[in-house]
């Protein structure tokens, strides 16, 4: 009770920056073995070569770098990741807000479809990929045996260069369709009634309503949800291993694929080169959500 | 995550694994060196395990999954019951066998390997750069076991130096299947069954649906690269440079070169004139078509023998199995043997294992062994032996087209284009023919296509020589 009550303060600071440091240190430690510690390693590994059993053989400075803006084949593979991209985030947040939209109409069973919608959420990637590579199936698949119907003859869905990555990108689709649904969802459900009802006493209704007031009130669901699903979108790996190993002709090898591929597959350890491609995913990472936090962000409305 | 890890903490273990098996000197020495070039390989003294303390526990990493691991737990289990109190070994699916390699790399990192892997036939001069094995030879020529029983096509592949590194287990061969059905109703003579190229396309041209045919297509094959170095071999040409690999480091492989060019080109007219059907680089998308009757011929292993024999019953078809096609007419060569061998690994590892180890491996080519997995699985027996075993000659009697695969590796001439390639980047190299392949179909110049492979495998194998000299 002697003490000065000025000390006893900034003890009390200290302690509680201490307390304060002590609750973060689990995250922190975590985050540094997971995140910090391999994201070190990889640039270090990024400026090494690699003997054959994986080990750093030291330091070669740019060379696998270098050998990014040489190989041909990167150059397609950077392309595949971007095209990949935009045909899963658009249309599946397109669809999910289609859908989202038509589920807010008070029709008998909504609650059903709203389930059934949301469903491919709880579907891992391994297992939707494994079903959609029975559909795909050129032989004994759904999809072309519903084509035969039609007079349609066999569409090799993932072994057709022009289209694998369509199907690939299809079923990816879908797989993010329920997740994003979800979020519009909640985004719709939130919606404040009275801001509504003032737009229906003003007259709007249908589309308009939906265009100038529903839209503009959803759209930090919207933004996070390009943001997310793009990260996503270049993370993807099961469902390109499962459905189609990279192929045809590396049309669908995206760039974690041939990370992947560099180091792990047909008995490569190019640990190196493979880092050094890890660094432009980062890379790129880094630069679209940037990007979106800078463009995008600037036309979304935050209540 | 973990691997990765360990890695990093190689010092780490450098010290705690001599801590846990100081017994040997060996194991210091080993680690003294890190990169493996002292690998204290060598076969121990025949008595290893005499001075082993109760139980020595082998640990086993495979790659077989389904059937093929049922009946590979039955032997286990089999030579656990002969070896009680004395020897346990402990099998571990380690995943396909590029994951197992994989896996095994980091093991070696982490100087954590299983006493015995199986490796896939690929893998074989990886395997011996990665200077972790014990040679098989040393324990042959310890114990002066008598060797000739096994076929030796088969030990021929593994062969280095007149050297056996590793131990033949699973074997497979390549050959041309046929639905005799569909060949009658095409009015083509099923026991006179195509034996070359042009053979196959002339029976094609009647088989496919496009020219009135009873078939979808008249040929389909995976993708595989497996096959391209079947024709290869069957035309006595050599896949890679320095006679296969087998008399110097090899540093080039010979896609570019005519028979394979010709193959290749004569793939992609197939494709082309609706005689055959690009199923893809997926093997099991080519089996579900010939297994369903739109494929009256396909290029498989003989692994496929049971399932396919399985599908003709239900389908009510008649299944053919004949040798491997030459690439043209007259030529004499026979096919490479495929599948996986078991490895002994020396580096790090007791006495006491290394002895156990040897023991399961034998008992594991023993022809009753052999028997047991040949029958069990539809591989190819390793041994003449095996062929004697009772259950072996009921299995043939049952299953007769078997009997084409025997003879065709009985009449099949060892030499280096018959023994396959030894390559570090083979697995590499089987991937970019496949590429290749596969742009050609799609209708890509088959010799560019080519051309290009061997390139980029050429560039591939250099980065690997420098690195193992």
């Amino acid at each position: 009770m002697s003490v000065a009550p000025t000390a006893d303060a900034g003890r009390s600071r200290r302690t509680g920056s201490l307390l304060a440091f002590a609750y973060l240190l689990p995250a922190l430690v975590v985050f540094g073995i997971f995140i910090f510690w391999p994201l070190v390693k990889s640039v270090m590994l990024s400026v090494q070569g690699t003997d054959i059993l994986g080990n750093p053989s030291g330091f070669v400075g740019f060379v696998n770098y270098s050998k990014l803006f040489t190989d041909d084949g990167f150059l397609q593979v950077l392309w595949v990741t971007f095209a990949f991209t935009v045909l899963t985030v658009l249309p599946s947040i397109a669809i999910a807000l289609f859908l989202a939209l038509l589920l807010q109409s008070r029709i008998r069973g909504v609650k059903f479809f709203r389930t059934a919608f949301a469903l491919p959420f709880a579907f891992s990637v391994a297992t939707a990929s494994v079903i959609f590579g029975v559909l795909f199936n050129p032989a004994s698949g759904v999809l072309n045996g519903l084509l035969s119907y039609i007079g349609v003859g066999k569409v090799n869905w993932l072994t057709n260069p022009d289209l694998a990555l369509w199907s690939v990108s299809g079923a990816t689709v879908w797989m993010q369709i329920g997740y994003n649904l979800l979020v519009i969802s909640a985004g719709l459900g939130a919606l404040p009634d009275d801001v509504l009802e003032a737009a229906r006493l003003d007259g709007a209704s249908g589309f308009r309503l939906q265009r100038s007031i529903v839209m503009p009130l959803i759209t930090p669901q919207l933004f996070f949800l390009v943001v997310v699903g793009t990260i996503h979108s270049l993370q993807s790996f099961g469902q390109i291993k499962i459905l189609t190993v990279g192929g045809p002709e590396g049309r669908t090898t995206t760039l974690v694929y041939s990370i992947y591929e560099q180091a792990f597959a047909n008995n490569n350890s190019n640990y190196g080169y493979a880092s050094a491609q890890a660094m432009v995913l980062l890379l790129i990472v880094l630069v679209i959500t940037a990007l979106q936090f800078g463009v995008l962000e600037r036309r979304v409305f935050y209540r | 995550m973990l691997t990765r890890t360990s890695r990093t903490g190689r010092s780490r273990f450098r010290y705690a694994v001599p801590a846990a098996v100081a017994a040997t000197s060996l194991v210091l020495a080993a680690c003294g060196g890190g990169d493996g070039s002292s690998d204290g390989s060598g076969a121990p003294k025949a008595d290893a395990l005499k001075d082993a303390k109760g139980v020595t526990t082998v640990s086993f990493w495979h790659a077989m999954d389904g059937k093929n691991a049922q009946v590979l737990t039955q032997l286990v289990n089999e030579f656990n019951a002969a070896n009680k109190g004395k020897i346990e070994v402990k099998p571990t699916y380690a995943g396909k066998y590029d994951d197992a390699i994989t896996k095994y790399k980091a093991a070696i990192q982490s100087k954590s390997t299983p006493d015995v892997i199986q490796i896939y036939d690929i893998g074989t001069q990886f395997m011996i750069d990665a200077k972790q094995a014990v040679p098989m030879q040393e324990f042959i020529d310890r114990d002066k076991m008598d060797v000739s029983d096994l076929q030796p096509n088969i030990t021929g592949y593994y062969s280095v130096d007149k050297k056996l590194y590793s131990m033949p287990f699973n074997t497979s061969m390549p050959l041309l299947y046929i639905n005799k059905t569909l060949f009658k109703k095409a009015g083509l003579d099923p026991e006179k069954p195509p034996t070359n190229l042009d053979e196959i396309r002339t029976a094609a041209e009647k088989l496919s649906k496009k020219n009135g045919g009873p078939a979808d297509y008249g040929f389909g094959a995976a993708i595989y690269g497996w096959l391209l170095e079947q024709f290869m071999a069957t035309s006595g040409q050599e896949y890679c440079n320095q006679g296969n690999g087998r008399t110097g480091r090899a540093t080039e492989v010979n896609f570019a070169q005519d028979t394979n060019v010709a193959v290749t080109t004569w793939w992609q007219k197939m494709v082309k004139d609706g005689l055959a059907a690009n199923t893809g680089r997926d093997t099991k998308a080519a089996q579900a078509a010939f297994k369903s009757g739109q494929l009256a011929m396909n290029l498989e292993s003989t692994g496929q023998l049971g399932g396919y024999s399985e599908a003709a019953k239900q389908g009510g078809w008649e299944l053919g199995a004949v040798n491997y096609p030459h690439v043209k007419a007259g030529e004499t060569g026979g096919p490479i043997i495929g599948g996986a061998s078991l490895w002994i690994n020396g580096a790090n590892h007791k006495d006491a294992n290394k002895e156990a180890a040897w023991q399961f491996v034998k008992f594991m080519v023993d022809p009753k062994s052999q028997a047991t997995w040949h029958t069990g699985t539809g591989y190819f027996p390793n041994s003449k032996g095996a062929l004697n075993q009772p259950v072996d000659v009921e299995y043939r009697k049952n299953n007769p087209l078997f009997d084409v695969a025997v003879k065709q590796l009985e009449g099949t001439q060892l030499n280096t284009a018959t023994q396959g390639c030894l390559l570090g980047v083979m697995p590499q190299s089987r991937k970019a023919s496949e590429d290749a392949l596969e742009k050609a179909l799609n209708g890509a110049d088959p010799k560019q296509a080519m051309t290009d492979a061997a390139t980029s495998v050429a560039s591939q194998a250099k980065t690997y020589n420098d690195s193992v000299k």
